[in-house]
């Protein structure tokens, strides 16, 4: 259990820290988290399956969506998720209307 | 399905307690009519209803069956559940739709995120007043697309679906998104019963 929120953690920092990524997704209806004692990691499911990563985009997009979240798919899978599969869902397009300014 | 199956089954296995509890209270009759207490009998069923008169309507009805003497309506009937029953079994057989967009292996899109770009794709052209885009997962790789727009009555809408078909395809293939099938239909509507009236 202390592992699967460790690895929830792990995968949400390497999730944020990619450039496209622009938040976590917290679901619309059900929550979307791994729970520990006390503490909980939104945006990250990890279960005895497999490991989702829910993702908000950025827009403009650095790279189309497949390819941004193959990255983030990537870069999660190698955290060592103990041979689950690792899933991307992207959620939303967030507009960042005044990056640039 | 799924969900019209159980239903179905629940009012099976409703019927199937209720015919319990009514054969529950017919074998203990006896015992509480020892009791003094006023039991069920199954004596006391209706003709139709006792275990012997129905087993005799069913013998009487598949005796009958064998021979041929089958009415037009019965026919009809045993066909009609038949067929239904059918068509139950293989939409029960039938692998669920999926609930998100297949990108890649491992990489999904939700259909409302596919669903709001194509709108706000579709919205950007000034003829548009209002649109409804309908997004369905596929098996595959893309999402099945059916966007209806509707405009001022008059208007030339054969240029306006190639334009709205080409303006959702191009932004939607710059973000990536894939499709594996894009329907546009354009509709003339009043713009007072429209979300937009002037643009």
């Amino acid at each position: 259990m202390a592992d699967d929120l460790q690895l929830a953690r792990a995968a949400s920092e390497a999730a944020l820290a990619t450039d496209g990524v622009y938040a976590l997704a917290t679901g619309r209806f059900v929550e979307i988290a791994t729970y520990g004692a006390g503490e909980k990691v939104t945006g990250v499911v990890v279960g005895p399956d497999e490991v989702r990563v829910h993702i908000v985009v950025r827009w403009p997009l650095p790279e189309p969506i497949p390819t941004l979240a193959e990255r983030v798919r990537e870069k999660v899978a190698s955290l060592g998720a103990a041979g689950r599969p690792t899933t991307v869902v992207v959620e939303d397009v967030e507009v960042v209307r005044d990056e640039n300014l | 399905m799924r969900i019209f199956n159980r239903i179905v089954v629940i009012l099976l296995l409703a019927g199937l307690f209720v015919l319990g509890v009514f054969v529950f209270l017919a074998s203990i009759g006896p015992f509480l009519n020892a009791l003094g207490a006023q039991g069920t009998d199954l004596q006391n069923l209706p003709s139709s209803l006792r275990p012997d008169g129905l087993t005799a309507g069913l013998r009487n009805y598949l005796t009958n069956t064998e021979n041929g003497n089958v009415g037009v309506l019965d026919a009809v009937v045993l066909i009609a559940v038949a067929l239904v029953g059918l068509i139950l079994l293989v939409l029960e057989l039938k692998p669920p739709t999926p609930r998100r967009v297949r990108m890649r292996q491992g990489t999904y899109l939700t259909q409302s995120a596919v669903r709001d770009e194509a709108t706000k794709a579709t919205e950007q052209k000034h003829e548009v007043l209002q649109s409804n885009v309908k997004v369905k997962a596929k098996r595959r790789p893309g999402a099945k697309i059916n966007v209806t727009a509707s405009v001022r009555a008059g208007e030339d809408t054969q240029v306006l679906q190639s334009e709205v078909r080409d303006r959702v395809q191009q932004h939607l293939d710059r973000m990536g998104i894939p499709i594996s099938n894009l329907k546009v239909q354009i509709v003339g509507s009043d713009p007072r019963e429209t979300k937009t009236r002037v643009k």
